[in-house]
C-alpha cells in the first residue's frame, strides 16, 4: 500500500499538464462572425463593438500567453488579440492551430516613441534585434480585446 | 482535549498537507519572479539556417513540402500562412518555420515546454481556474492558519524572540512598500 501510494504521488508531481481547456476565459457566445478582412478595411464601423472573428494562430506571447496573432482571411493580413494577463493564457503549442475569438476592437493611436517601446517590448519577448531608427512615425493601432476564445486541438 | 492541544495538532497536520504546495508555490514564484530575464515556461530556441532559394506558388502545399523536405523536417504540416509577398510561414507540431522565399533563409522557432516547471507555473498561476481557484483558495486560508496557530504556539521561553521576528517579517513588507510605493 505505501509502495502503492509514493507511485501514485511520483507519477502526479511529475506528469506533464496536457490538458489545456478549449475554451478560454468567458468562451465565444456570439453566432455571429465577421471578417478580419471587414475590420481591417472600415475599422470605425466595429472599434468598440464586440466581434467574433476566427483565423489562423500565427504567433503567441512566449512568456506570458498574452496576445496572439490571427492571420486574416486575404492574404498577408492579420490582426493582434490582446487579452488580460493571468485572465487568458494562450500556451505556446496553439500556433498553427485555427481559433475563434470573441472580444471587442480597439483603435490605438500611438505616437513614434510608444511605438518604439511597443515593438522594442515585443522584439525582448521573442528574443530578436530592434532598431529604434525603423520606427519613422506614430501609428494607429487596431487590435481586438479578447474576451474569450476557442482553440481547436490544443 | 485543550486548545493548546488542538491548536499544535491542527498547525502540525495542515503544516504536512501544506508542504507540497508550499514547495510547489515557492519554486514557481522564483521562477516567474524573474519573467523579465527568461521564459519560466518554455525554452524558446531560435535556429536559422538556409535552404536555398524556393521557387513555386508559395500558396501551393506542395511548395511547402518542398521546403520541409529540403530541411529533412519529420514533422507533418498543419497550417500555412503568407506574412507577405516574400514570405511564407509553416507550422508543423506547434513550431514555427518562417521562409525567405528569395534567399532561402529560415527562421525556425521552436518553444520547448519546461518539464515540471511548465506545470508548476500552470497552477501556480491559477491558469487551470475552475475548482482549482477553489482549491488554492483554501490552500491560503490554511497558510493563514499556520501562521496564526504558529502564534500560539510560542513557549514562555521563545515568546520575546517570537515576536522579535514576528515583527521583523511585518516590517520588511512595509518598508519596501515605503521605498517604492
Amino acid at each position: 500500500m505505501r509502495t502503492f501510494l509514493v507511485v501514485i504521488l511520483l507519477v502526479a508531481m511529475f506528469s506533464p499538464v496536457t490538458a489545456f481547456a478549449k475554451d478560454f476565459g468567458k468562451g465565444v457566445s456570439l453566432s455571429e462572425e465577421t471578417a478580419i478582412s471587414s475590420i481591417l478595411d472600415t475599422p470605425a464601423d466595429y472599434v468598440g463593438k464586440k466581434v467574433k472573428v476566427s483565423g489562423l494562430i500565427i504567433d503567441v506571447c512566449s512568456k506570458r500567453g498574452c496576445w496572439i496573432y490571427l492571420a486574416g482571411d486575404r492574404d498577408f493580413e492579420k490582426i493582434r488579440i490582446k487579452v488580460t494577463d493571468g485572465e487568458i493564457v494562450f500556451p505556446m503549442e496553439a500556433r498553427g492551430k485555427v481559433a475563434t475569438v470573441e472580444g471587442v476592437v480597439e483603435s490605438m493611436v500611438l505616437t513614434r516613441e510608444e511605438v518604439i517601446k511597443r515593438r522594442k517590448h515585443h522584439a525582448e519577448e521573442k528574443g530578436v534585434a530592434f532598431d529604434p531608427a525603423t520606427v519613422t512615425s506614430g501609428e494607429t493601432v487596431l487590435r481586438i480585446r479578447g474576451l474569450g476564445a476557442s482553440i481547436d486541438g490544443v | 482535549m485543550s486548545w493548546r492541544r488542538w491548536n499544535y495538532v491542527l498547525h502540525r497536520d495542515i503544516g504536512f498537507l501544506c508542504i507540497g504546495l508550499t514547495l510547489l508555490y515557492a519554486i514557481s514564484g522564483v521562477a516567474v519572479n524573474h519573467i523579465k530575464e527568461w521564459n519560466p515556461s518554455y525554452s524558446v530556441e531560435r535556429v536559422e539556417t538556409n535552404v536555398g532559394p524556393v521557387v513555386g506558388n508559395p500558396a501551393d502545399a506542395a511548395t511547402a513540402l518542398m521546403i520541409l523536405a529540403r530541411l529533412g523536417e519529420p514533422g507533418k504540416l498543419e497550417s500555412s500562412y503568407r506574412p507577405d509577398r516574400n514570405s511564407l510561414q509553416l507550422f508543423v507540431e506547434g513550431r514555427s518555420i518562417t521562409v525567405d522565399l528569395p534567399s532561402g533563409h529560415v527562421v525556425h522557432d521552436r518553444a520547448i515546454p519546461r518539464p515540471v516547471l511548465r506545470e508548476m507555473n500552470f497552477l501556480h498561476l491559477n491558469h487551470p481556474k475552475k475548482a482549482w481557484t477553489w482549491f488554492a483558495d483554501l490552500y491560503a486560508v490554511a497558510l493563514a492558519f499556520l501562521a496564526v496557530s504558529g502564534l500560539f504556539m510560542l513557549r514562555r521561553d521563545t515568546l520575546r524572540r517570537g515576536l522579535i521576528l514576528t515583527g521583523i517579517g511585518v516590517v520588511i513588507p512595509v518598508f519596501f512598500l515605503f521605498l517604492y510605493l
